[in-house]
């Protein structure tokens, strides 16, 4: 993964970058809207879904670099990271959601499950690279 | 799983970064194959032993033989 010539990973690059870019200007022009305009109904639905396309390219991004990487020991890392980011997400829902069902913890909007899966797997990349050292 | 892989790139002077540009795999690949913590799928383990002229079995050691 960490290889220059590897060209699945540079395809991946040359497709996150400009998605997450896209992501970060739909973030700011829907939040504009919504302030300035404060738009309700279905047009409120429609422009509340702007961002999430580019997050929803993204997972497929992850999903196509994954079949297209080459390298079988690569493909296993990530996959394994995948998972611990999978763990991780699951385990922080579950617990929160019963904190908010029970105990009147306050609510963690489930647009967390992204991130908190993207934490999860770059955090557990290295421990696992390092299993194999 | 145990194999001859370092020995093999060092009879030829080859360093890991040769054997994997040969591979055509990463260098933390030839890495996790030589410390024997991750094992070849099957193609990988062919597309070795084709590259040093030897059987599957004589580069790699189940412990089963």
């Amino acid at each position: 993964m960490t290889t220059a010539k590897n060209p699945a990973r540079k395809r991946y690059i040359a497709r996150f970058i400009p998605t997450m870019a896209v992501y970060v200007a739909a973030i700011f022009t829907v939040s504009w809207v919504f302030n300035r305009y404060e738009p309700t109904g279905p047009i409120a639905w429609g422009l509340a879904l702007l961002p999430a396309l580019p997050l929803l390219a993204i997972i497929a991004i992850m999903g196509v670099y994954l079949s297209e990487e080459g390298d079988e020991f690569i493909r296993k890392i990530l996959v394994e990271s995948m998972l611990w980011g999978v763990g991780l997400t699951l385990a922080i829902m579950t617990v929160w959601g019963f904190l908010e069902i029970y105990a009147g913890a306050p609510k963690l909007p489930s647009f967390w499950a992204f991130p908190i899966f993207c934490f999860g797997m770059g955090l557990a990349q290295p421990f696992i690279k390092r299993r194999y050292r | 799983m145990k194999n001859r892989l370092k020995i093999l790139r060092a009879e030829r002077d080859w360093s890991q970064a040769d054997l994997a540009d040969r591979l055509e795999v990463s260098r933390q690949t030839i890495n996790a194959l030589e410390t024997g913590k991750y094992d070849p799928s099957l193609p990988l383990a062919f597309r070795i032993a084709r590259l040093f002229g030897q059987p599957i079995e004589s580069i790699f050691d189940d412990g089963q033989a």
